[in-house]
């Protein structure tokens, strides 16, 4: 038992960089729940908060997901050069991207799709490869969980874990590069004050890139949470496969009736 | 020495504090107690000296906004309110230095609260206690 108390002791300070970035990220969430109170200006129809607290959420989902699953990997993993660096490369674009969408916030601008000046301009790009950087660190990890050998996966989670974050990757580079390389992320033109999906913000009236990019990026959650669920009721693995398969035409469904300028719920 | 130059030394003396705090290694002790100890002495000195050869004369007071906007009216005075910022911001960021390496938080997430409590003294403070809560909830065994 001593044994296992300081294994778990030693796993839990070994994903502490993990940790370290979820609680920063809880600790922005708590800034923007304050700012809430205290501000009402508007910037693109939102307040001004919602975009720096939305991406709190996010990371906080983000960085907690890769804490939990990083101790099942074993030891020269976790330990390894490949996880320090996608530890530090993922905190270095969370802290560049909501440094500055909290610093265009407080000026009642845009953050992302605002190339007004050289610097927005750079800075949106910079954003840009952050989140490439996310996704790119998520896929690594995607990667080592099919390959580490001694890692105490069971085969659902496993290849949950692989195929969610490979799959994470590949979707968001498909629908957020696409969003990237547009003006904004409607496709249409919402009329002022036009309905909204309640809490996520999503038009309701015409197409909206944004549902497609946060089902592609929680694929690194729900793929793993089935293989988990599968390991737990015995199913073969293999049907990760299908679900899989089944989550990304999904995600491919929500970016083409986006793209045809179709909301996700008419409201 | 007139209070325009004291201004410009305080903040010459200060920044150094900073700079450390936020970029240098913690493992030597002498250099840590820079800013956690040197710096603020100096500068909580020079508020002392401030304070005690021109508060009595000043006029205004911390009764209200009005006292306030009096007393920091006279250069002397305003100076000293400056000097008292330097100084505490310095050892706040200092001590909460401290608790981010006893919760084993990367220097790459603690150089941009330390720069906060520079710049916005309080809001890195709510930063680091915040995240301090929320670590005490993700793993309890490990945060002091």
């Amino acid at each position: 038992m001593i044994t296992l108390e300081n294994d778990r002791a030693a796993r839990h300070t070994l994903s502490q960089p993990w940790w370290g970035a979820t609680a920063f990220s809880v600790a922005l969430i708590g800034l923007a729940v304050l700012w809430a109170g205290t501000d009402t200006r508007m910037v693109d129809a939102a307040k001004v908060w919602e975009k720096p607290l939305k991406f709190a959420v996010s990371f906080v989902v983000l960085f907690a997901t890769m804490a939990l699953v990083e101790p099942y990997f074993s030891a020269p993993w976790r330990n390894g050069r490949l996880f320090r660096g996608i530890a530090a490369m993922m905190t270095a674009a969370m802290l560049t991207e909501m440094i500055y969408m909290i610093f265009q916030a407080a000026q009642g601008q845009a953050s992302h799709f605002n190339t007004a000046t050289p610097f927005h301009a750079a800075m949106y790009a910079a954003m840009g490869v952050g989140a490439v950087t996310l996704v790119l660190g998520v896929a690594l990890m995607g990667w080592a969980a099919l390959r580490d050998q001694d890692a105490t996966f069971g085969s659902g989670l496993r290849l949950g874990v692989g195929l969610g974050f490979i799959g994470s990757f590949v979707l968001t580079m498909i629908t957020a590069g696409t969003m990237s390389s547009m003006a904004g992320h409607f496709i249409g033109t919402p009329a002022p004050g036009a309905a909204v999906i309640p809490l996520m913000g999503w038009s309701a009236t015409v197409g909206d890139l944004r549902p497609a990019h946060f089902v592609a990026l929680h694929a690194m959650q729900v793929l793993p949470l089935l293989g988990l669920w599968i390991d737990r009721r015995g199913f073969e693995t293999r049907v990760i496969w299908l679900m899989a398969a089944v989550y990304a035409l999904i995600t491919l469904a929500l970016f083409a009736q986006a793209l045809l300028g179709i909301p996700v719920i008419r409201l | 020495m007139n209070p325009e130059q004291m201004f410009g030394l305080a903040n010459l003396v200060a920044l150094p504090g900073w700079a450390i705090l936020a970029l240098a290694p913690r493992r030597w002790p002498l250099l840590n107690m820079v800013p956690a100890i040197v710096i603020p002495l100096a500068l909580s000195a020079l508020y002392a000296g401030l304070m005690l050869s021109s508060f009595a004369d000043a006029s205004g007071g911390f009764g209200s906004l009005a006292e306030v906007r009096l007393l920091f009216s006279q250069d002397v005075m305003l100076l000293a309110g400056w000097v008292h910022y330097l100084a505490f911001d310095l050892i706040v960021g200092s001590l909460m230095a401290v608790r981010l390496d006893q919760m084993a938080i990367s220097r790459l997430i603690q150089a941009p609260i330390l720069i906060t409590i520079f710049l916005f003294g309080p809001v890195g403070v709510l930063l680091t206690l915040l995240m301090r809560a929320a670590l005490r909830v993700f793993r309890p065994q490990v945060s002091a």
